[in-house]
């Protein structure tokens, strides 16, 4: 009998034996492969919790499996592994092993939110793959991103100063993710910037290189934004039961369980 | 003398209230908007209903030259209510046409109104004329043209039907069921297999809700007796490839995308709240659900309680419904109509 769905089953789980007989049938051979049956030997049962604690995962407990996110997918028309609604079953049911599988894979979402918009349950699934990578991340399953550093980089310089800094950004997110600072497309740039520029905006942008400009009165500014960062980072890993468990802080968005319209 | 009972709307609900009204001697006044008695099933031409396999114009049909010839029914069709005043036992309604009738009590039985596909244009709708609506396949049957590709009139060898069209959706804030057109589909999908046997008849679907003996008498028959096929699967967008429909999706139960060919697809439409819900609320004064459909006061005392007293709703009125337990609810709410009737004459009487 021909296995139906073929691609369902790992290959390591197809079992062809060149010789085998059982009860006095030959059962060698590829017309009688065999399939390892694949076993669930645990569930995690906070995955769910965790993904819904980290921002966009939210709405992740509203999914009932329609697959219109998959089927209006960007990344699922080039890439049939792409599968977020396959990937928020897995997380709901915590099958925290399976979910690992596709660690290569779940970052690749492009943010087009198709799914958004085709979703009847406003899932927000463009907001679950956003969760889940960066528990890929926070949990050291996956390195940081490249977008991640860049989020950072871009995150420290607003909070130090209330600006950024273009030049500064560029510099400090090539240090952040080992590249080297001379690239041709940079060289290029900065020669026709030099050409091009007019005379003030280039005296201005030098002075912003070394002086490091600040926004006036940001101090108090930079203190609420530093507290309420804080807050969210430590009930993200409070929530992954990453260091030490704190309450959860004030004003921490996801500390509030997403209201159920 | 007792006022008589205002019923607003003629369709099986407002249909059954007159007739089990009259059966006991109590007379009413029937208002529809339309210039024709019988509701959805007569105006949109269903074909043969749920559950009991009667041909919507001989059941419903039936129901209408009854109510015609009774003489304890007055019948005011092509005409609104555009006032209602008064309090239980003596209200005056204002009709369209200028003129008034005085009342006991009222029921609603203003229905539902046919989910616009149009809303759902991901779906095709519109844009190709082999994408069609339950209801275009109920006209089909009931007016004996047959299944056939409104596009060039050819017998489909391939139907999709769609359920959850308009039903289970915040995309386009309808979050409820509609209750009925999972069953309605089963049925659609066993008379096109009967009617074309070598047409080949896939409904994709989230949930199957063939609720208590449905299963058995739609789901379960349309699997095993025609061979129904069922996905899983709902779809992303129906397009063309210029002679046939192309349904794309994923089927989830396997994990694998889905591009397949079909002659015609059917959208299984939901109930939406009638078109006139926020008219009828403000002219009876009577509070909506969030949904939209008229509101009732309680569950389990007077199943018909609006939030006003002394009106009444059944059916469709109050959200997605069959037409059996429409005609049920339109005969409880009768009875508790009757019932405030009787007791404002009599303290007439007595004086």
């Amino acid at each position: 009998m021909p296995i139906h769905e073929k691609s369902l089953i790992r290959p390591e789980n197809l079992r062809v034996h060149d010789k085998l007989v059982l009860d006095g049938i030959d059962v060698s051979g590829h017309w009688s492969t065999f399939v390892e049956p694949r076993v669930v030997t645990d569930y995690n049962e906070r995955l769910q919790e965790e993904i819904a604690a980290l921002p966009g995962g939210e709405h992740i407990h509203r999914c009932w499996q329609c697959g219109s996110c998959t089927n209006s997918c960007t990344v699922n028309a080039v890439n049939p592994d792409f599968n977020p609604r396959y990937w928020i079953y897995l997380i709901r049911m915590g099958m925290e092993s399976e979910l690992l599988r596709d660690k290569e894979i779940i970052w690749q979402c492009v943010s087009c939110n198709k799914c958004t918009y085709a979703c009847p349950r406003d899932v927000f699934p463009e907001g679950v793959m956003k969760a889940t990578a960066h528990w890929l991340e926070l949990e050291g399953h996956t390195p940081q991103s490249k977008s991640s550093m860049f989020d950072a980089e871009f995150t420290e310089q607003v909070v130090a100063t209330g600006k950024i800094e273009e030049g500064r950004i560029i510099r400090g997110f090539f240090k952040r993710s080992g590249q080297p600072l001379m690239q041709p497309w940079l060289i290029e740039m900065a020669k026709r910037l030099a050409r091009h520029l007019p005379l003030k905006m280039g005296f201005l942008m030098g002075i912003a290189a070394v002086v490091r400009p600040r926004t006036r009165g940001w101090g108090r500014a930079k203190a609420a934004l530093e507290d309420y960062i804080a807050g969210q980072e430590r009930a993200q890993k409070s929530a992954l039961g990453l260091g030490a468990p704190v309450a959860p802080a004030k004003g921490a968005v996801h500390a509030a369980p997403g209201a159920e319209r | 003398m007792t006022q008589p009972v205002l019923i607003v709307g003629g369709g099986p609900a407002g249909l059954a209230a007159v007739a089990a009204l009259a059966s006991v001697g109590q007379e009413s006044v029937l208002v529809d908007k339309e210039a024709r008695l019988g509701g959805a099933p007569i105006l949109s031409g269903y074909a043969k209903l749920v559950p009991s396999g009667e041909w919507a114009k001989d059941a419903i049909g039936g129901m209408v030259s009854g109510v015609e010839r009774d003489p304890k029914v007055r019948r005011r069709l092509g005409c609104t209510v555009t006032a209602f005043d008064g309090e239980p036992g003596a209200f005056r309604a204002t009709l369209s046409d200028g003129s008034a009738v005085d009342a006991s009590a009222a029921i609603l039985c203003t229905g539902f109104t046919h989910f616009d596909s149009i809303n759902k244009p991901e779906w095709g709708f519109g844009a190709f004329p082999d994408v069609v609506t339950t209801t275009q396949v109920e006209q089909m049957i009931s007016s004996g043209r047959g299944i056939a590709c409104p596009s060039d009139g050819r017998k489909p060898e391939r139907v999709a039907i769609l359920l959850c069209v308009g039903s289970r959706d915040r995309q386009i804030g309808r979050e409820w069921c509609s209750k009925i057109c999972c069953t309605v589909s089963c049925n659609i999908a066993m008379e096109i297999r009967e009617a074309l046997p070598d047409c080949h008849v896939y409904i994709y679907y989230m949930d199957i809700r063939t609720y208590g003996l449905y299963e058995t008498n739609y789901y379960w028959k349309s699997q095993e007796e025609f061979k129904v096929k069922y996905i899983k699967a709902r779809i992303a967008e129906v397009t063309s490839d210029g002679h046939r429909l192309i349904v794309k999706g994923e089927d989830t139960l396997v994990k694998r995308p889905i591009t397949i060919p079909f002659d015609m697809v059917v959208h299984a439409i939901g109930m939406d709240p009638n078109v006139d819900n926020r008219t009828l609320s403000s002219v009876f004064g009577v509070a909506l659900q969030p949904q939209g459909f008229i509101g009732r006061a309680n569950a389990y005392t007077t199943l018909g309680e609006t939030s006003r007293p002394g009106v009444f709703v059944a059916g469709a009125a109050t959200g997605p419904e069959t037409i059996d337990d429409s005609i049920a609810q339109a005969r409880a709410a009768a009875f508790a109509a009757y019932a405030l009737a009787q007791r404002a004459r009599a303290p007439a009487h007595a004086a």
